[in-house]
């Protein structure tokens, strides 16, 4: 269980992953590093969720507000590599139209080369 | 019925982990498969959330006391407290969420107006009774003074060919 993060290669872009159960425990941690983050003044963010085996709607708040807090300063979140139980809940409440999610953080990375580039 | 499984936690949200491993063990017993086990989880950890958010009204006031049992046909999850009256029934659904999606509109500040109630409703507890209105069968809450109040959650049992 843990919370960790890089900048991506070539790109403005910072990745923050999780491994575990995104809940009380977790969620905190997940937040103190995106707000951190947020606060430096980095606004391009992707969340990867492969190792994530559940969310709660604490999680989905925590990343909301950061979407939020991006959003509001031209940037963006971007979550990848979400499991079919995490993309079922994401659908449950309309997230899945909310955020941008790609399949595997492999592309995502490539992405964010790519937006850096133009 | 079978006999009623019984798991008493103080109200703190590092014991809800200790709740859907109860709850899950249970439902594995039960038969049910590893998505509907993940749902079960997820309603167990809302419900008790909103028990220490809202009954209480913050961690350490109060225990949380969780059963399940299972009979011929339903997986009953039972959850109590004995915190303020906090009906489940009188918090509307998101206002945001409608028909499995957010609908995003096709005028921008739409969306964004959406989005911002959707956030707003998350911080009451709406999210996560979203969850448990549409992953449980049945959902009854009683609120009573003398014994507290009493969250019942039911689950149909898979049958062959179900899900």
């Amino acid at each position: 269980m843990s919370v960790w993060q890089e900048k991506l290669p070539q790109s403005n872009t910072w990745l923050v992953g999780i491994s575990g159960r995104l809940d009380q425990s977790l969620t905190p941690k997940l937040e103190e590093a995106l707000n951190e983050l947020l606060d430096n003044g980095h606004v391009s963010l992707v969340v990867d969720l492969t190792h994530a085996t559940y969310i709660n709607s604490g999680g989905l708040r925590c990343l909301v507000s950061a979407w939020r807090r991006a959003k509001a300063s031209e940037g963006a979140l971007t979550l990848c590599g979400l499991n079919s139980r995490l993309q079922e809940i994401f659908a449950m409440v309309g997230f899945d139209k909310v955020f941008t999610i790609l399949d595997d953080c492999a592309a995502t990375r490539g992405q964010a080369r790519k937006g850096m580039r133009s | 019925m079978a006999q009623e499984q019984l798991l008493v936690v103080p109200g703190r949200y590092k014991e809800i982990k200790r709740i859907c491993e109860f709850v899950a063990a249970g439902a594995a017993d039960a038969g049910f498969d590893a998505k509907t086990i993940f749902h079960l989880e997820l309603c167990c950890d809302e419900a008790s959330t909103n028990i220490i958010e809202h009954a209480y009204g913050e961690e350490g006031v109060g225990d949380i006391a969780i059963s399940y049992a299972v009979d011929d046909d339903d997986f009953t999850i039972v959850l109590r407290d004995t915190g303020q009256a906090f009906d489940p029934g009188n918090v509307p659904p998101p206002p945001a969420i409608g028909g499995g999606g957010v609908d995003v509109g096709t005028e921008r500040d739409s969306g964004e107006s959406r989005h911002d109630d959707l956030a707003d409703q998350m911080r009451i507890g709406g999210l996560g009774l979203h969850f448990i209105r549409n992953l449980m069968d049945e959902v009854t809450y009683t609120a009573d003074r003398r014994h507290g109040n009493q969250l019942v959650m039911v689950k149909k049992l898979q049958k062959d060919g179900d899900q």
